[in-house]
């Protein structure tokens, strides 16, 4: 786990040894602005800002377009300039666009209603519409950002994020990616249909009740690592004949009663009965 | 009844002649079964004229079945050599490999099974066979011989009658089983408290010759607070390293040591620092927000590591156990009855963390010495 | 050189006569050919055990020629992309070269675990049929201790197969077992200490659990399997009742030739549903879960499912921990694990070894018994098992308590107490409701044999009353009653069982037309042919 050279402008600064007395700085700075707003009495806890934040403003005509969107579709429970409003919504002050592509892009935000744990839904808004409200959240507080491109996964080593999931994720997505029960009715979901971004930006965000993995922690190398890693995983058929849900002994004894003894059953009628 | 077939043929015998030429075999094989105990109380071939159109029918069938059955099994062994076998990420033939095997091999002997059952179910002879079950005890004259043979035995050895023989042969027996058991007891026996490994982790300062050990990442480089997200948690291990070097915190050599270091939310760890007084052994332990739990459970030993960063829980995968973060680890639900120990955590002068001392707690499931 | 005459045609003959010159087997050899076996469906289940068992000796044999049980360890630098470099132990890495590196090693060791899970399957399911019919009552009591112990021995051997890949599931499943015997009182530590050689995990376990999966296991489920099957000769099968069926008889076809060819066929069978299921159905996809780690875990990590109902008795357990001290002197624990893990099957094994004594005692039935029981004509018995059955199936569903929490959207704290309550509710319940419907099974029984079968025909008498016309299965005598006899075997209750309907259309695709001149001729000569007393 070596800091990895950059392989893209805007995730300078990953050279970690080098930096961590400016990156110590700067998460210093994050958790007190945390603190404070937590002190404000409007932290609904549904987003956390984490890691370092980072980079060049976006845009700012995506910033404008992205204010247009939040003013008509966000702004009730979000407040104006996203500062919250108490019992509703939390301040998006500082949680940056990787929080807001992750909510927004899976359909989680804008939310049906209130609940412990948002679920995954049809997007109301496209990808473009996701960064450009995004851009504009960023340009509000800054916050954890994520890389640019569909593609966060390409130079990702599989065998080094294979070795990473299994340590920081499959406790809670499982093995084969497929999720898994939480306590009282909280789930980790499944990672099927997580895209590149999706999976860099809940990463970068924590969002709900999973951790946060800044970028001091996992660095931007090693989540493409991961990302490579988990959609190697989607996309490599099972050797074995069908992977039956891959959720383990489960399944398997299901189809051994199901499958198994349920067909030679049949077969023993067949060979008892009276011709 | 009480007699075996055998004998019953015996008796017979001068009745039955089998050189009898009028005899038919079917003849034969009914007095066969007749000293074995069996009567054919029915037998009747299903097709007596040969040549019916249904009898074909069936023949054609289970001929078919036989020959699908080789057809398959030439597809098994073609498939074996010919298609390509070795593992391929990605989608690609390789990845039908095992289905094809697995189908050819099935069908083919699918097709033998079936076709055996058919020719047994529809071609073989209908018949009703009756045997004789001779249930219950031998003959009471039988039981008798033996008993007495028995106790004979016993009067030949002349254990009554030398009383010394039977206790002295018991006496030098006994040892000699003791004997079978030592080397396995022996070379087996490991005793648990010497060294009182159950009670020491990797995070003991001895492994360091005194000095507190380091908070290591899984590849063995240290840790700052900066480096765990707010929100965010991390397994750790010791920093340990063998003679030629090499990180062995994380290897399985240390499987009592993992830890997970947690970095709470500002309000979340005041909630915690109130709540370490329940636990005063815990009250030093944590640094700033940071607070660092075993990873294995005590319940079972599994890593209760599904950490939910909101509700401040620890769940465990193998059997549910949930923990409080917020209150040392209290166990809430779920089958664990204690807390998860906290390591005692702090931040030495060059900015990384160390272990102040070992877990105060034996870490892990528990049993029945534990202090 | 004179070239030596040989008679083709007289050769077997010669060889029989010098073979039996030497050994004298005409007469036992015949004895086995005559033997007869009853022919019902649900006698085959056994037999699904003991084949499972030849297709895990076979592909086990196999197996071992690749996999190595050393946990030294190695990087990997096989085929498989996703592990490439990573450091493992040497089982492990075995096992991925017996998925990847070796022709047709994958299909394997699939058809290896799934021939152990049909194996256990099948133990079980035989196991509830000898129970429910009463198979095991006097003379069979051994050979029912017998298989409850082979349930056992499979259980272990198939927890130590499991074990041996050294993949993050069997290893976790090893750290569990670690735990429930350091859960044992008084000795807890020092057995887990000498059995992993020191810690857990050690150097040591793989190779002695192996050594346990491919000899001394396998070779004392076989020799029990040898004394299962020779104990079934020696007091012959049991038989339903029926038509001719006594206590002292058995009823059914010769072992040679249309026994055993029935039964080879079905073993074929059976070898083709886990060939098919090893090619159809990925299991143990070892890989995807990685080299064992003490800080790994997934979330829905399960046993094999005849674990699995250990698993669910540990989920379910209460947080009871007992602390105490022995007559004043130290603290001694004694863990929540010991109850579930430890003291559950000690029960689930003594319980069911015991039941025929039991049965025995409190029924006062001391005689020996060949003919089965329908379980409805043992209301008690068949309750009983219920009862079992259904304490066994909650704990089983508790075992994937995660998996169905997640699959159906419900919460796993709520899975945990349903588990908890219905462990305690639901089999008092199955008591009360089989032994009600043993109940009214067997009065409808009696109805049907006292009034006849319900013809679906309504009649109206002359008063108006509307009734239905019942069909006697014996002719009234003078007082209008139908006297027959409850045989313990099943009495008609359509119309077409007692050949009032026309037999279903017969063929499978097409209806197969019968040619009325060859069923004549079959039937003349039938008439011919079938020798012995008809009954």
């Amino acid at each position: 786990m070596t800091a990895s050279p950059p392989d893209k402008p805007r995730a300078r600064g990953t050279a970690r040894r080098a930096t961590q007395s400016r990156l110590r700085r700067r998460v210093g700075a994050a958790a007190r602005m945390i603190a404070a707003l937590a002190l404000v009495g409007s932290v609904y806890a549904a987003f956390v800002p984490g890691g370092a934040a980072q980079g060049a403003p976006a845009p700012s005509s995506d910033v404008s377009a992205g204010k247009t969107l939040f003013d008509t579709s966000c702004i009730t429970c979000h407040g104006a300039n996203a500062q919250g409003v108490a019992g509703r919504g939390p301040s998006l002050i500082g949680v940056g666009d990787a929080s807001v592509e992750f909510q927004v892009s899976t359909g989680r935000m804008p939310a049906a209603g209130q609940s412990a744990q948002e679920i995954e839904k049809q997007p109301v808004f496209d990808e473009t519409q996701a960064q450009q409200i995004g851009a504009y959240i960023q340009s509000l507080g800054g916050g954890p950002q994520l890389p640019e491109g569909n593609n966060l996964s390409s130079g990702g080593n599989i065998a080094q994020g294979g070795d990473l999931f299994r340590v920081n994720c499959s406790s809670c997505h499982a093995f084969g990616g497929g999720g898994g029960a939480l306590s009282s009715g909280k789930f980790a979901p499944t990672l099927a249909n997580a895209t590149d971004r999706t999976i860099y930006a809940a990463m970068l965000s924590g969002p709900q009740n999973m951790p946060v993995f800044g970028d001091n922690q996992i660095s931007p190398q090693e989540k493409r690592d991961i990302i490579a890693y988990i959609q190697n995983l989607k996309s490599d058929p099972a050797p074995g004949g069908l992977s039956i849900g891959r959720v383990g002994p489960v399944a398997e004894g299901l189809v051994i009663f199901l499958v198994g003894i349920v067909v030679l059953l049949f077969a023993m009628l067949w060979i008892a009965g009276k011709s | 009844m009480t007699h075996s077939g055998l004998h019953a043929a015996e008796a017979d015998n001068e009745e039955f002649d089998h050189t009898d030429p009028r005899l038919s075999r079917f003849d034969l094989v009914k007095e066969g079964a007749r000293r074995d105990g069996v009567q054919l109380v029915h037998y009747a071939p299903r097709f007596p004229v040969p040549g019916t159109r249904r009898e074909a029918r069936v023949v054609r069938a289970v001929g078919l079945l036989f020959f699908l059955s080789g057809l398959f099994a030439t597809a098994f062994v073609v498939a074996y050599i010919w298609w390509p076998w070795r593992y391929q990420d990605g989608s690609n033939l390789s990845k039908l490999y095992t289905p094809v095997l697995g189908v050819s091999l099935g069908l083919s002997l699918a097709c033998l099974g079936l076709g055996f059952v058919a020719w047994g179910k529809k071609l073989l002879p209908e018949e009703i066979a009756v045997q004789d079950r001779h249930d219950g005890g031998s003959p009471a004259d039988e039981k008798k011989l033996t008993g007495e043979t028995m106790l004979n035995m016993v009067d030949e050895l002349g254990i009554k009658r030398r009383p010394l023989l039977a206790k002295t042969a018991l006496l030098g027996m006994l040892p000699l089983g003791a004997v079978a058991v030592a080397p396995l007891i022996g070379g087996l026996i490991k005793n648990p408290h010497k060294p009182d490994i159950l009670l020491h982790t990797g995070w003991d300062p001895s492994l360091n010759s005194g000095h507190p050990i380091a908070v290591c990442r899984e590849d063995g480089t240290k840790i700052r607070p900066a480096d765990v997200s707010i929100g965010g948690q991390m397994t750790v291990f010791p920093g340990i390293f063998n003679t030629d070097g090499d990180f062995v915190g994380a290897s399985n050599d240390f499987a009592d040591s993992p830890t997970l270091l947690i970095h709470l939310r500002q309000d979340d760890a005041q909630v915690l620092r109130s709540n370490l007084v329940h636990v005063p052994i815990n009250e030093q332990n944590t640094w700033g927000n940071f607070v660092a739990y075993s990873k294995i459970c005590t319940h079972a030993g599994c890593p209760a590591s599904l950490y939910e960063q909101q509700t401040n829980r620890l769940l465990c995968p193998c059997h549910q156990s949930q923990f409080n973060i917020l209150d040392n680890a209290r166990p809430i639900f779920g089958p664990a009855t204690r807390r998860l120990p906290m390591l005692p955590l702090t931040v030495a002068d060059d900015g990384f963390f160390y272990a102040k001392s070992d877990y105060q707690v034996p870490v892990g499931p528990g049993f029945w010495e534990r202090p | 050189m004179k070239k030596p005459k040989i008679d083709l045609a007289a050769l077997p003959g010669e060889q029989a006569t010098a073979i039996d010159d030497r050994y004298q087997i005409a007469t036992p050899l015949r004895r086995l050919f005559n033997k007869v076996f009853p022919d019902h469906w649900s006698f085959l289940l056994g037999e699904i055990a003991l084949y499972s068992f030849i297709v895990l000796l076979l592909t086990g044999t196999f197996l071992a020629l690749f996999f190595d049980p050393s946990m030294e360890e190695v990087k990997y630098n096989g085929s498989y992309v996703p592990l490439q470099g990573i450091t493992m132990s040497r089982a492990y890495e075995t096992t991925l070269n017996l998925s990847f590196d070796v022709r047709g090693g994958l299909v394997m060791r699939q058809m290896h675990h799934w021939a152990a899970l049909l194996f256990m399957a099948a133990i079980v399911v035989h196991m509830l049929r000898v129970f429910f019919t009463g198979a095991f009552r006097k003379p069979r009591e051994l050979n029912w201790i017998i298989g409850i112990s082979l349930f056992w021995l499979g259980f272990t051997e198939g927890f130590a197969g499991y074990s041996l890949p050294d993949d993050a599931l069997s290893g976790t499943g090893l750290r569990i077992a670690d735990a429930i015997m350091l859960s044992i009182p008084v000795v807890g530590s020092w057995v887990t200490t000498s059995l992993f050689g020191g810690e857990f995990p050690g150097m040591v376990i793989l190779p002695r659990l192996y050594i346990l999966h491919v000899f001394l296991l396998p070779g004392i489920i076989l020799a029990l399997i040898v004394v299962h099957l020779a104990l079934l000769v020696k007091q012959k099968h049991t038989q339903w009742p029926g038509p001719g069926r006594t206590e002292h008889n058995v009823v059914g076809i010769r072992m040679f030739p249309a026994f055993s060819v029935k039964a080879g066929g079905f073993f074929m069978i059976v070898f083709a549903m886990i060939a098919l299921l090893a090619g159809l159905f990925q299991i143990n996809p070892i890989w995807l879960f990685g080299p064992y780690k003490a800080s790994v875990v997934s979330a829905g990590s399960q046993p094999d499912w005849y674990v699995m109902f250990l698993d669910g008795s540990t989920r379910l357990m209460p947080a009871w921990e007992f602390r105490g001290s022995f007559f004043g002197y130290g603290h001694y624990t004694l863990p929540p694990l010991f109850w579930p893990t430890v003291v559950l099957p000690g029960l689930l094994t003594v319980l069911p070894m015991i039941y025929p004594f039991l049965e025995a005692r409190f029924t006062k039935d001391k005689q020996a018994h060949h003919l089965l029981q329908r379980p409805r004509d043992v209301p008690t018995r068949t309750s009983l098992g219920a009862m079992a059955v259904t304490f066994y199936l909650v704990l089983l569903l508790s075992g994937g308590n995660d998996v169905i929490a997640d699959k159906f959207d419900i919460s796993l704290n709520a899975m945990t107490w349903m588990g908890r309550i219905g462990l305690l509710i639901l089999p008092p319940l199955a008591y009360w409701v089989t032994h009600r419907v043993c109940l009214g099974l067997q009065q409808h029984d009696r109805e049907v044999l006292a009034h006849g079968i319900e013809t679906g025909i309504i009649k109206r008498l002359p008063d108006g009353r509307f009734v239905e016309v019942h069909q006697p299965l014996a002719e009234p005598d003078e007082h209008g009653h139908i006297q027959l006899e409850y045989e313990g075997w099943v009495v008609p209750k359509k119309m077409n069982r007692v050949g009032a309907l026309k037999p279903t259309v017969r063929g499978f695709f097409r209806p197969v037309e019968d040619h009325p001149e060859e069923q004549e001729i079959e039937a003349a000569k039938r008439e011919e042919i079938t020798s012995g007393p008809r009954r």
